[in-house]
């Protein structure tokens, strides 16, 4: 545990007022007759109102570790709390659910549906909540508009630049006011300016007290955006802070 | 969800649409298309079981219609010409009236001969007997002398010969006489054969004669009779029974008889006898080269009165009641 | 979210048409080549269903159809009517005989002899004239197919003298009626007629017409028949069937209609599957992210299911409304006369696009079901 240098609330039973609370989180991959353990044991408390980065180089773990913070991935071992839920000992269905409630995802790619428009885009998680289409389309177009593009809401996906497209997806991500934001490289496809508007967007509508905010990235460009910033070697958490350590 | 009128999606919306309204017509046209295999009534009444029979054992069979007394097919005794025909077809005739007439002409004139012959017979006869009066009053004369010298012998024996000759010749004529009135007879009869007259009462169906015909006695190797008649009072029909299903009739029981295409028209036909001989079946339609293997059992119906509605010659549906033996 | 499977499926035209092609396609061979068919080998019972008014057909032992017939004595007639349960029976004739038309062709023809006095065993319509024309001398009912195989030039048919047998025959009416197998020229005739029209044989009467009396069914009364005369009785439906079957059993039509449905049912398997595989990998990153937005994996089965369902609709629709189309447009054609679509057929095929859709739809979903939602995040 020689890695392990910060963060000694971690060590023992969870916080009650912690986002997300991981305990003892190990992920191992079987390739052909090797097992490659991803990660190490991973003690991690998330905290609502922050923005909280987790960089990592490639091969860190970083996309293993959120994916199992965010209930898409089993873990091998380890316990993971989201608010207080440990969400892998619900049933699938049931963590389907939650995902669906608590947890807004912004991806990489966007991953938006081509052939439906931007407001329908940004009403996803509504609809498949079950909220009715009109609402669920009048409460994205409002999303929308908080994030300044309520005139496109009629558009195609493919008819928006890239940093329209990157806040149709923003808007999806909060359209359901879920409690936990996971973003995944949001700035990866953008310049340095759209990157810097991105995420001050994402502050100024993802950040709240009572909402945690995750963003996985390695672009150094937004480090001094971050609220806490954390560091995964080799599937370990090497650093835990407000600045990026000396030598990143 | 609210249609926009403005913005309607071919394939969303449009081609759904045909599809459902093309899916409906489609059903319609082939609801409609389907095949109409009803079961229809056939429009002419065809032979039925009398009711009474509809669902009981009962034989059926097909016939003819005849006359009570069968067909009688009036021929004629003698060869010649047709000089009078006196009947027409469907005319009703007493025994014994005439039909029709031969020439008898030669008959006529041998009748006459012999007439003839009657007379000059009878002329000789009485010239007979004169001469045999003279001479027995001269042989009398002869025998009245008592002097052989007035009378010679030899005058007295011709005188004995003249009176048995005179005798004989008598004989003679009456024998003539009655030759010849036997020629005459016969003539007589001949001129009755050449006309010829009514077997029995009845009614006459085909004349297949005309004035003027020559008739033989041969009865023609076309065999169509001269005249066709019979007692039409009552009918006579005819049926003919398979014989597989001989064994079945009820021999005794009225039978329901219909005519070919009147066939609702059944009346009841009172059993008179079936016939002793199983027969050939005799077909109607097909031709006389016909082999045939079926045999019939024919039984004979009295046919009530009905105005018309059977003839002679006419083809029927018979149903009989099938006996208690059968099944 | 089912619209939304709907938009996904409808935003990409050029695969969304091409599913619908495949299922037209496939429902459009199937049902139309079954339909032909069912109504090529139902031409087998044609000569059945034209007669009426017949509810049991009576023939010899040997008998197997219309066509294939040996005839009876005379007096089977009788025997018939003997048979407690038979309202009536008639005679009826069908032999071969070959005409001379008017301009001196050959022609094979059936001669159809119908019962003198009642004409049971005439179809039902005439497209000309009555069936009356029957009491003239020397009359003949054609059929409507056989006019248009006689009288190719399309001049009226009405009193065409013809020559059967050496006997003069004179037409003068047309009936209207569903053709044979063979499509041959049938001409209806009175019985007697029929027999001087027919070459000589010693028996002719090829069948009894029987109708049942109130309260007996047809197998009944055929199966008494059968018993007491020891002829062959077969109800209106069986001996429809005998038709079919004998065509079925002598002519290769079913294995070649059969390969042609099985083709278009693989070729719509393959049009189908193929394009719809391609379709979900396409949209398998979308797919992917619903899953991990929170969508369950049945929720994601039933908009598989709208989309096939969507182009399932659309494709058996129009499939269906192309085979309409065909028989429509053909039903003025001769060789196509009675044609009909049995209510069956659409069905068969639906179930055959529900099957193609099931088992396509099923491979596309698997993919989708296997994607981990974790991939969204690499």
């Amino acid at each position: 545990m020689s890695g392990v240098l910060l963060d000694t609330s971690a060590i023992g039973g969870c916080n009650p007022a912690a986002a997300i609370c991981t305990r003892g989180v190990t992920r191992d991959f079987k390739a052909g007759q090797q097992t490659i353990t991803v990660l190490h044991g991973i003690d991690l408390d998330v905290r609502s109102g922050e923005l909280t980065y987790l960089v990592g180089e490639s091969g860190s773990g970083k996309t293993t570790l959120i994916s199992i913070m965010c209930g898409i991935l089993w873990p091998t071992l380890g316990e993971v709390k989201v608010f207080g839920t440990d969400i892998y000992s619900l049933g699938d269905t049931e963590l389907v659910e939650f995902r669906l409630k608590n947890i807004g995802f912004i991806f990489q790619q966007y991953n938006l549906i081509p052939s439906i428009d931007a407001a329908s885009n940004a009403a996803v998680p509504l609809i498949a909540q079950g909220v009715d289409r009109n609402e669920a389309r009048e409460r994205a177009v409002a999303m929308l508009e908080r994030l300044n593009i309520g005139n496109q809401a009629a558009k195609l996906p493919n008819q928006l630049s890239g940093g329209q497209q990157q806040r149709v997806a923003i808007a999806r991500a909060l359209v359901h006011e879920p409690r936990l934001v996971v973003c995944d490289e949001p700035t990866a496809a953008l310049d340095a300016a759209s990157g810097r508007r991105v995420m001050d967007l994402l502050r100024d509508v993802a950040v709240a007290a009572d909402r945690a905010c995750i963003i996985v990235t390695h672009d150094n460009r937004i480090f001094d955006l971050a609220d806490r910033i954390l560091v995964l070697e080799d599937g370990r958490i090497t650093h835990d802070g407000k600045h990026m350590p000396e030598g990143h | 969800m609210v249609i926009d009128w403005r913005n309607l999606s071919i394939s969303r919306q449009i081609l759904p649409a045909i599809a459902v309204i093309g899916l409906v017509i489609a059903a319609l046209f082939i609801f409609s298309g389907l095949p109409d295999r009803a079961l229809a009534e056939p429009e002419r009444e065809p032979a039925r079981a009398p009711a009474d029979l509809a669902n009981k054992a009962r034989v059926a069979g097909s016939g003819v219609v005849e006359p009570s007394s069968e067909l009688i097919q009036v021929g004629s005794a003698v060869s010649g010409l047709v000089t009078d025909v006196r009947v027409d077809p469907g005319d009703r005739v007493l025994a014994g009236q005439v039909l029709f007439v031969v020439d008898d002409r030669i008959a006529r004139s041998i009748l006459r001969e012999a007439d003839a012959a009657i007379v000059q017979a009878r002329a000789a006869i009485s010239e007979a007997r004169s001469a045999r009066t003279t001479a027995a009053r001269q042989l009398a004369l002869y025998r009245s002398v008592d002097d052989p010298a007035a009378v010679s012998r030899a005058e007295v024996i011709r005188a004995e010969g003249e009176a048995s000759a005179a005798n004989e010749r008598l004989r003679l004529a009456q024998a003539q006489l009655q030759a010849a009135q036997a020629r005459a007879a016969s003539a007589r009869t001949e001129i009755d054969r050449l006309v010829v007259r009514a077997p029995i009462a009845g009614e006459i169906l085909t004349v297949n004669i005309r004035k003027g015909e020559f008739v033989s006695t041969q009865g023609g190797g076309n065999a169509q009779a001269f005249i066709e008649m019979g007692q039409t009072q009552p009918l006579h029909v005819r049926i003919d029974i398979d014989e597989e299903q001989a064994p079945r009739v009820a021999l005794g029981k009225p039978a329901t008889v219909s005519p070919r295409g009147a066939a609702e028209r059944q009346v009841r036909a009172n059993f008179v006898r079936a016939e002793p001989l199983v027969v050939p079946k005799r077909s109607l339609t097909n031709s006389a080269a016909e082999r045939v293997d079926v045999r019939v059992l024919q039984v004979i119906y009295e046919l009530p009165a009905s105005d018309g509605l059977f003839r002679v010659g006419q083809q029927v549906d018979a149903y009989i009641p099938a006996g208690s033996a059968a099944k | 979210m089912i619209w939304i499977a709907i938009r996904m499926l409808t935003g990409d035209g050029q695969k969304f048409y091409g599913l619908v092609f495949g299922i037209a396609f496939s429902t459009l061979l199937i049902t139309q080549q079954l339909t032909i068919f069912v109504n090529l080998i139902e031409r087998g019972a044609s000569s059945v269903y034209n007669v009426p008014t017949a509810d049991v057909w009576v023939m010899d032992e040997v008998s197997r159809t219309t066509d294939v017939n040996y005839p009876m004595a005379s007096t089977a007639l009788d025997r018939v009517r003997s048979v407690p349960g038979v309202e009536w029976a008639v005679p009826h004739l069908r032999a071969g005989a070959s005409v001379r038309s008017g301009d001196g062709d050959l022609e094979g023809v059936s001669i159809v002899g119908v019962d003198d006095a009642t004409l049971i065993g005439l179809p039902l319509r005439m497209v000309t004239g009555s069936a009356d024309v029957l009491s003239q001398p020397d009359s003949v009912i054609i059929d409507d197919v056989g006019v248009a195989r006689l009288f190719e030039d399309g001049r009226s048919p009405i009193e065409e003298r013809l020559e059967l047998n050496d006997q003069r025959a004179v037409i003068r009416a047309v009936a209207d009626a569903i053709p044979s197998f063979t499509s041959q020229v049938t001409l209806y005739t009175k019985y007697s007629q029929a027999l001087r029209y027919v070459p000589g044989t010693r028996n002719r009467l090829s069948f009894v017409l029987v109708g049942a009396s109130p309260g007996v069914t047809a197998g009944e009364l055929a199966t008494r028949i059968e018993a007491a005369t020891g002829l062959r009785a077969r109800t209106r439906d069986q001996f429809a069937r005998d038709g079919v079957d004998f065509i079925i059993q002598n002519t290769g039509i079913p294995l070649n209609f059969g390969i042609t449905v099985a083709l278009g049912f693989i070729v719509g398997v393959a049009i189908v599957g193929l394009t719809f595989s391609l379709f979900i990998r396409d949209n398998i990153k979308q797919f992917g992210a619903l899953k991990a937005i929170g969508v369950t994996n049945a929720k994601i089965g039933r908009m598989v299911a709208a989309q096939a369902g969507l182009v399932g609709l659309i494709g058996y629709g129009l499939g269906v409304v192309g085979t309409v189309l065909f028989i429509w447009s053909f039903s003025a054609n001769p060789t196509f006369k009675g044609f009909y679509i049995p209510w069956q057929i659409p069905l068969i095929s639906l179930v055959a696009v529900a099957l193609i859709l099931a088992l396509t739809g099923w491979l596309a979903l698997r993919n989708v079901l296997r994607t981990e939602p974790a991939s969204v995040f690499r």
